[in-house]
């Protein structure tokens, strides 16, 4: 049997004989993007579960389990570790890094060195956001959002959390740097940018932010440290500073960083859509635009976050008028997908419920966005749990259903094995019903007024918290039972061919499975379509030895 | 590579004549406030160093002739441009609260 | 590994064949990657820009009679080193390129030099502010003194921005010694000259940065209390 990549690997520094050291020092793009993914869910996991003990405190009105200060700290530590360690980094350091290079024919990234050297940056970045648990008195109560002049003043560990969110702002910047050459530079001979698959467009996309808004964020936060340590005033009020300069500054990043968590997802859905229609997808062009047009509009409706912080009144109705905009290509895309289907033949394998579930989920949440859009309403609905539930419908129903639909979908790639199909199902119909369970009534309880990040409330928003808290136990059991059934994959799985679900795309012509150290055998020339499809077969089939077509 | 042969004498040239140019833009940075357009000082410097910044970026730099470095180059400057619009131009240069606010009209301040 | 890469060939049906390119030995793509990185440090020093004109906006007045407190000799003085500092740099690259190993080692040393005379410039106009009372948590920069804000977020900005520009000299300095120590191992040469490319262009960025921050804190005010207003 020949070897695959776990069996060898290049160094960073020398050729270690031990397989730990050899993991540690990797600088295969498939070995650091598994990585990624187990930090990241571990992470996730911490995350998941400060949620359920914040769902445990609002079962009820009135302080049980935690006080004030602690739940402040709860939700900050929530939304950092889920914002800054698990969903930033997200799909691109564990997809763009296992599959993209796959998906255009490379060898590896542009610099593999370099991509070792992020992956143990974010490692560092982690660390110091989880020393400041420990050290001092405890992890920051700010919210994730760090907001001034309170997060200078607050006697937690704040600074600790800046700079933690500096480090992976470095990584983040550097996996996007990488990504951005790597496209621009290594796409096998004849494949154009309209011939890369919708995945690349997306990773593409979501570069240019990683690479352009995180510098923002990362001077703000400097900005910040220099005021709680030198005094220099320039956010704080007592001392001259505005914070809304910091929320700005703030937002000119963490806007466009919600497409920084989106585009790579669907990329994904992209990828699904068609490959279980076996059916070329609809308006390929019109997608890879929309793509880069949500990531060029995204930069420039950061300020709805601010409508009720004291802008002036012409900036409110500008950013009102800016943000509709990204709409537009948000739904080009969702038209291009549902045509896709039309006509398709179906074939309902797990990845697939996941994108039809998401379709769904994700059309709620981006709709419910569309509302707070509008300047009046928002008035309204700021800070309560509508936002909420706008916010996990289109990052969880979004973002991490597309991730797992990713992880479904390359999982007979990346280990060579295949997963039980019913029991997958399962899981996901367990998260998708604990999904809605939990976060639907937030909605209604926040157009009726419930606050977020309040740790009590008054007694008729009871049976929202309650409907809530069932729908994430529902939601975790089908959490844990999935990881489950990867785990019972990857051990006893049974052994998955290189292109198990029919697909086209380059990542599933490789000669075996999982794949050998540097991808494919040859460089295939690309002088086809991504996604062409037949009567229900993929035309483009190669000689996996010499990758020449032989259809 | 591209890059190999190298006319040392005429790139040679090239460089020194930049120098001169930035030096004579340098001087004409001291000068400006009381010789010209000294009604708007902030608009004529950031000109002279837009100058500048352009014959570094282009001779320097080398950025002639390069097409895609340049079209990355124009798309990060027309970002910081709008962030520049919206926040400077929009919305702080109608604050709304001038009169009211302590930053702006605090005891110590003028 | 990446001198012995021999590139793979990818055929297309007609049997034509198209060289691959690997991302060994891909001098362009190390030209693009720090091009990238260096639109980073723009969108950095952009938002610090921004938070500058942000206060400059609210606080006119202010800002024109800090500016005009600055020391412009000094300031000047200094814009014409980094401006000969980027002319050795270059000149330095050039040599390497056309295989003058020894006048580019020379040309380095000249910049490095440079620089140290920029920091040290740097260094006593710091210290002349000081005994003026401004400085980071001191005298007149402190919470309780009666500079308007205005005055007191111009200076505090100025400390940064400038600090965070030596920041990068010193980098800059670091990286300079490293690309010697590079050269005398013979890594980098006539035909393998990408890491020297790359950190000229960041010696061009240190001093591109300059050729904002100097007009913006020494000029503004130069016109008198009233700058043209």
């Amino acid at each position: 049997m020949s070897k695959s990549y776990f069996d060898e690997t290049h160094c960073a520094i020398g050729h270690p004989k031990s397989t730990f050291m050899q993991w540690m020092l990797t600088i295969d793009h498939k070995r650091i993007g598994i990585m990624y993914a187990a930090v990241m869910f571990t992470f996730f996991f911490v995350a998941v579960f400060t949620a359920l003990a914040m769902r445990i405190e609002l079962f009820a009105p009135g302080g049980q389990y935690m006080d004030g200060d602690t739940f402040n700290q709860a939700f900050t530590l929530h939304g950092v570790i889920m914002i800054f360690l698990f969903i930033i980094p997200g799909i691109p350091a564990v997809f763009g890094n296992i599959v993209m290079p796959l998906m255009i024919g490379a060898k590896d990234v542009s610099f593999p060195r370099l991509n070792w050297f992020t992956f143990w940056l974010y490692i560092a970045g982690c660390c110091i956001a989880l020393a400041s648990l420990f050290i001092g008195e405890g992890v920051a109560d700010t919210g994730w959002t760090f907001y001034a002049p309170y997060s200078l003043n607050t006697g937690t560990n704040v600074i600790m959390a800046l700079v933690a969110a500096f480090v992976l702002g470095m990584a983040s910047i550097l996996t996007g740097l990488n990504f951005l050459v790597t496209i621009h530079r290594l796409r096998a001979p004849g494949m154009t940018f309209f011939k890369m698959p919708l995945f690349v467009w997306g990773i593409y996309a979501t570069a240019w932010i990683q690479l352009l808004a995180t510098p923002v964020v990362g001077i703000t936060l400097i900005l910040a440290i220099m005021e709680k340590y030198f005094g220099i005033g320039i956010f704080d009020p007592a001392k001259g500073g505005d914070p809304v300069l910091f929320q700005h500054l703030f937002w000119i990043y963490s806007h466009p960083a919600v497409y920084l968590m989106i585009l790579p997802a669907f990329g994904i859905m992209s990828e699904i859509i068609p490959t279980f229609s076996r059916k070329e997808i609809f308006g390929y062009r019109t997608i890879a635009l929309s793509s880069a047009s949500i990531a060029g509009i995204g930069y420039l409706v950061w300020g709805h976050h601010l409508y009720t912080s004291g802008m002036s009144d012409i900036a409110k109705t500008v950013f009102s008028f800016l943000t509709f905009f990204v709409a537009i290509p948000t739904g080009v895309k969702f038209y291009d997908w549902v045509a896709t289907m039309y006509k398709g033949k179906i074939v309902l394998s797990t990845p697939m419920i996941w994108a039809l579930g998401t379709i769904i989920t994700f059309a709620i949440g981006g709709i419910t966005g569309i509302t707070i859009t509008m300047i009046g309403l928002d008035i309204h609905l700021q800070d309560t749990y509508y936002t909420v539930a706008h916010f996990h419908y289109a990052i969880l129903g979004g973002v991490v259903f597309l991730m797992f639909a990713g992880m479904h979908y390359w999982f007979p790639l990346v280990t060579g094995k295949m997963y039980n199909e019913t029991k997958a199902k399962i899981a996901f119909y367990l998260q998708f019903v604990g999904f809605n369970l939990l976060w639907f009534p937030m909605f209604i309880a926040g157009y009726y007024g419930m606050p977020r990040r309040y740790f009590d409330y008054l007694p008729e928003f009871e049976i929202y918290h309650q409907i809530s808290f069932f729908g994430a136990l529902i939601f975790i059991a089908g959490l844990i039972y999935m990881f489950w059934v990867f785990f019972k994959g990857w051990t006893k799985g049974e052994a998955a061919t290189p292109n198990p679900w029919n697909a086209t795309t380059l990542e599933w012509h490789l000669p075996t499975s999982p794949p050998p150290l540097e991808n494919h055998s040859k460089v295939p020339y690309v002088d086809f379509d991504p996604y062409e499809y037949h009567q229900g077969e993929p035309v483009v089939k190669f000689n996996y030895e010499t990758m020449q077509r032989i259809d | 590579m591209g890059t190999k042969i190298v006319n040392y004498q005429e790139e040679k040239k090239v460089y020194y004549k930049v120098l001169v140019g930035l030096l004579l833009l340098t001087a004409v940075t001291f000068i400006q406030p009381h010789m010209f357009m000294t009604h708007s000082t902030f608009l004529a410097q950031m000109v002279i160093a837009v100058i500048k910044a352009w014959l570094i970026v282009i001779y320097y730099m080398h950025l002639k002739g390069e097409k895609l470095i340049t079209a990355m180059v124009w798309f990060a400057m027309a970002l910081v441009a709008v962030f520049f619009i919206i926040v400077i131009g929009i919305d702080v240069s109608n604050f709304q609260y001038g009169a009211d606010s302590y930053i702006t009209s605090a005891p110590t301040a003028n | 590994m990446s001198h012995e890469y021999i590139p793979e060939i990818a055929t297309e049906r007609n049997g034509t064949e198209h060289e691959v390119q690997g991302w060994q030995d891909d001098f362009y793509g190390g030209k693009l990657g720090f091009w990238l990185f260096m639109l980073t440090e723009v969108m950095m020093f952009g938002a610090m820009f921004l938070a500058l004109a942000y206060y400059n906006t609210l606080h006119q007045q202010d800002f024109l009679d800090a500016s005009a407190s600055l020391n412009r000799l000094l300031g000047g003085t200094n814009t014409v080193i980094l401006l000969v500092s980027a002319l050795t740099m270059g000149l330095g690259l050039l040599k390497m390129r056309a295989g003058d190993v020894k006048g580019a080692k020379l040309m380095i040393w000249a910049t490095i030099i440079l620089a140290a005379i920029f920091l040290v410039i740097k260094g006593f106009e710091w210290s002349a502010e000081y005994h003026h009372g401004i400085f980071l948590m001191h005298d007149q920069l402190l919470a309780d003194s009666p500079l308007p804000f205005g005055q007191k977020l111009f200076f505090g900005m100025y400390f940064t921005m400038t600090g965070l520009h030596g920041f990068h000299i010193i980098i800059g300095i670091g990286l300079m010694l490293w690309l010697l120590k590079r050269i005398n191992a013979g890594k980098v040469s006539q035909d393998h000259h990408i890491l020297y490319w790359n950190i000229a262009l960041y010696w061009d960025i240190v001093h591109l940065i300059w050729v904002f921050v100097f007009p913006y804190y020494y000029m503004i005010g130069a016109g008198g209390a009233t700058g043209g207003h």
